[in-house]
């Protein structure tokens, strides 16, 4: 499978760009999509799951193009939102036939792969309480199943492991894993960890531009030989800090430990290999 | 005070920056041209039997005042009745829970902000007061205190009882929108009715000083006593009415008393309710009154076990919509509380047993009229839950789930009315069974395609509550299901009405999908 992004923009008046002329091939495997709020992660996948329309630009799954013709993956897609909400009065079961209805998935096979779904994501004691009784972790987690109803061939999560515990984000990667053998997954999230952990290839954007896509080795590369850590005295942070990229501190004794990217540095300084977050760091901060 | 006074003025900016507001506006101006009817006109607001008055300013200007007071009695709660609501839905509340604001000065500025709402509707009804008087005044001089009087007099108070009345009703009912709905409804019919009788103990319209007025000025110069005074849109046919000239009102002490009782009041009601006031403190409340069934205990969450996609149960494609409509038909059944249900009933049975002519034109706008809540989210309740992300990414979502949202709309219409359609069927009258049909598909519509244009229910609330007072009135233009003996032509314009709400839906909610 292959979804191809062409000159994607999504403007909203003369000087405002939610994206701006993004290009990218997407293919299976798993996406990790990373930037700072308003970067433009979300409107791109809203583009991408059919709910919105770009400006101007293509999008191709497997040479049709979705923007012509959004029924040709709205039939394969799992979309979970960022900022979704339930029907309270419905329980869980009724809520998943609803959506199951809504993908046009039915038959006898469907109260056994609702229940199977409902056991996976642990709701299955609850199923017949109404949703506006769950806590906000146990609506995520009907989020994750209803995108599963339909043996989807995208997935679209945004933000998935808002609400969940260290334990089922751990569990929730997993499962991203297992599905990523013939999918493909577009992952967006906050927390770099999440991404650095399972996704084949990342993309950062920041102000509505692709900044880079690659796998990790590749974007981690672009910040090799610039991260650096160092013990300084306390009363000296903050004026480093207006010097530096600071990527993160531990307050010690006497001094501070802080590790931080940058092309000169500071005598010393001890080289430290990169991460994610910090190439994550280098490429929107725009500090150096 | 800068607080209070804030709150009072963000709350009034963000309810007059929505469509409702605007529309309920637009309806008041329309509404305050035909308070002041020409003289060619099949109909009057406010007659002594057969007595109008001359179009000069203080007739004018008292008129309008006064259809004012009973007109956005009728339509201002609507407008206003869920601004606590908006708090407690966008989280706000929580916030202001824990700022050091009292109760009482909380719900008083809430109280302010839906005077001011009102006060502004109220405010260009005034205007257009003055440009009526210009068009119909006939020579009269132009006297800008006999509009500004009436409107101080009758109209203010009652804004302002109408704005606490709201507030409090939000304390007492937060959970029960639809019966808070339909409370306002009861209230208001019983209000009218104590108008047309000078015995009644509560004047909250502020119209008995202007009709005594009016009243005594007729028996006193034209020795004529029988008639009462008649207010609303009265339709007939007749044209020949004798005219008298009205000089404006002379309020008496105690009719300032009287006015100012209903404020105070309204600042009594405030502060009684202040008692109660949830703080936004629902769900322990709720917990605490609710004896909790063991089915209903929530068990702890547990943690995520490995999903094997591979090993779900196969899927089959199903594209029909009958899954839609069983899901609707059982949102829009549970929703509201439990026992409307049992009055719905007695509505069914009611409509079985009554004379036919009530039942068609009483019993079944009331009864529909008590879905209101059910109605007005019918394709808005994807956006206010925040399910719309599911809906508009699923498979060919406006020609499969809206369908299906105005199906169940309409069964659940025609099951309400069907003993009255039952009844016309063994008189073997086809024409009024095509009327109640066309008539529940148009309200229906007509809440679909305000719900898509507004993007809320409010508009549809408003607009089904002023149809259906007009229709207890008998107000011929009002009548969406044939209840006042129309002919073939008139089924035919409400079946168009109808197509062309359909149209308007489709249109809309067909952009709406792709551009969120």
């Amino acid at each position: 499978m292959e979804l191809s992004i062409r000159d994607i923009s999504k403007r909203y008046n003369k000087e405002k760009y939610g994206l701006k002329d993004n290009s990218l091939t997407i293919e299976s495997g798993i996406l990790g999509l990373l930037g700072p709020n308003g970067a433009g992660k979300s409107t791109l996948m809203k583009i991408i799951a059919t709910i919105s329309l770009p400006t101007s630009g293509t999008i191709e799954l497997d040479g049709h193009n979705i923007l012509q013709d959004p029924n040709y993956i709205r039939k394969i897609l799992g979309y979970l939102p960022q900022d979704f909400g339930v029907y309270a009065n419905l329980n869980a079961y009724e809520f998943l036939e609803y959506i199951a209805a809504m993908k046009g998935v039915g038959g006898l096979n469907l109260k056994k792969r609702i229940e199977a779904l409902l056991e996976g994501v642990n709701l299955i004691e609850s199923a017949k309480s109404p949703i506006g009784t769950y806590s906000g972790g146990m609506k995520q987690r009907i989020g994750i199943a209803q995108a599963l109803l339909n043996d989807p061939k995208v997935l679209i999560f945004d933000e998935p492991t808002v609400g969940l515990d260290p334990e089922e984000r751990m569990r929730f990667r997993n499962l991203i894993s297992d599905l990523a053998q013939n999918c493909i997954i577009i992952l967006s999230s906050h927390i770099v960890s999440d991404i650095e952990t399972i996704a084949d290839e990342v993309a950062i954007m920041q102000s509505g531009m692709l900044v880079t896509k690659g796998t990790q080795a590749k974007v981690v590369s672009l910040v090799e030989g610039k991260v650096f850590e160092i013990f300084i005295e306390n009363a000296e942070l903050s004026d480093f800090k207006t010097k530096n990229l600071v990527v993160n501190t531990s307050r010690q004794k006497d001094n501070v430990w802080v590790r931080y990217i940058s092309n000169n540095p500071a005598n010393g300084s001890k080289a430290a290999s990169a991460s994610l977050e910090d190439a994550y760091l280098y490429l929107t901060q725009n500090k150096i | 005070m800068k607080a209070f006074y804030k709150i009072i003025i963000s709350d009034y900016k963000q309810r007059t920056r929505s469509y409702a507001f605007l529309v309920t506006l637009a309806v008041s101006l329309y509404a305050a041209y035909s308070f002041v009817p020409p003289p060619a006109a099949n109909y009057t607001t406010v007659r002594i039997g057969n007595y109008l008055g001359i179009q000069n300013a203080a007739w004018i200007g008292c008129v309008t005042a006064m259809m004012t007071s009973i007109f956005l009695s009728l339509i201002g709660p609507f407008l206003i009745n869920s601004s606590i609501k908006k708090d407690t839905d966008t989280g706000v509340g929580m916030i202001i829970a824990t700022t050091s604001i009292s109760n009482f000065s909380y719900l008083l500025a809430k109280a302010w902000s839906n005077f001011l709402v009102l006060l502004s509707i109220t405010g260009c009804v005034f205007l257009m007061s003055i440009i009526l008087f210009f068009i119909r005044s006939d020579g009269y001089s132009f006297d800008l205190i006999q509009f500004i009087l009436p409107y101080l007099m009758i109209s203010l108070p009652t804004m302002f009882f109408i704005a606490a009345l709201a507030v409090v009703a939000e304390v007492f009912l937060y959970r029960h929108t639809m019966v808070m709905n339909i409370c306002f409804f009861i209230l208001f019919c019983i209000l009218v009715s104590w108008q047309t009788n000078a015995q009644a103990p509560l004047d909250l319209f502020g119209v008995k000083p202007a009709t005594t007025t009016m009243h005594d000025i007729v028996s006193h110069r034209y020795h004529d006593t029988k008639d009462d005074v008649t207010m609303g849109f009265i339709f007939s046919r007749k044209k020949e009415f004798n005219y008298f000239l009205f000089e404006g009102v002379h309020w008496t002490l105690t009719d300032i008393l009287s006015r100012v009782l209903w404020i105070c009041f309204g600042f009594f009601l405030i502060l009684f309710s202040s008692k109660f006031f949830h703080r936004f403190d629902i769900k322990q409340k709720f917990k605490a009154k609710k004896k909790i069934k063991l089915s209903e205990i929530i068990p702890p969450a547990k943690i995520l076990q490995d999903i094997k996609l591979s090993a779900l149960p196969p899927i089959t494609s199903a594209f029909g919509i009958m899954p839609f409509i069983k899901t609707e038909l059982i949102m829009l059944y549970r929703k509201g509380p439990r026992w409307l249900w049992l009055i719905n009933l007695g509505g069914m049975i009611s409509l079985v047993f009554a004379p036919l002519t009530t039942a068609h034109q009483m019993i079944l706008p009331i009864l529909w009229f008590l879905q209101v809540g059910r109605w007005s989210d019918l394709a808005t309740k994807e956006k206010t839950n925040r399910i719309h992300y599911f809906t508009y990414a699923s498979y060919k979502p406006l020609t499969r789930l809206l369908p299906a949202q105005i199906t169940a709309g309409i069964i659940l219409a025609l099951v309400l009315a069907s003993p009255l359609m039952v009844r016309y069927l063994f008189k073997m009258s086809f024409l009024p069974i095509f009327s109640i049909i066309m008539g529940a598909v148009f309200i229906v519509l007509f809440a679909v395609a305000l719900g898509i244009i507004s993007g809320g229910k409010k508009l549809f609330e408003i607009l089904f509550f002023l149809f259906t007072y007009l229709n207890i009135e008998r107000v011929p233009i009002a009548d969406y299901f044939g209840g006042m003996n129309h002919n073939a032509n008139y089924l035919a314009f409400v079946t168009m009405l109808a197509a062309f709400l359909v149209f308007l839906s489709f249109i809309l909610r067909r952009i709406e999908i792709r551009h969120l």
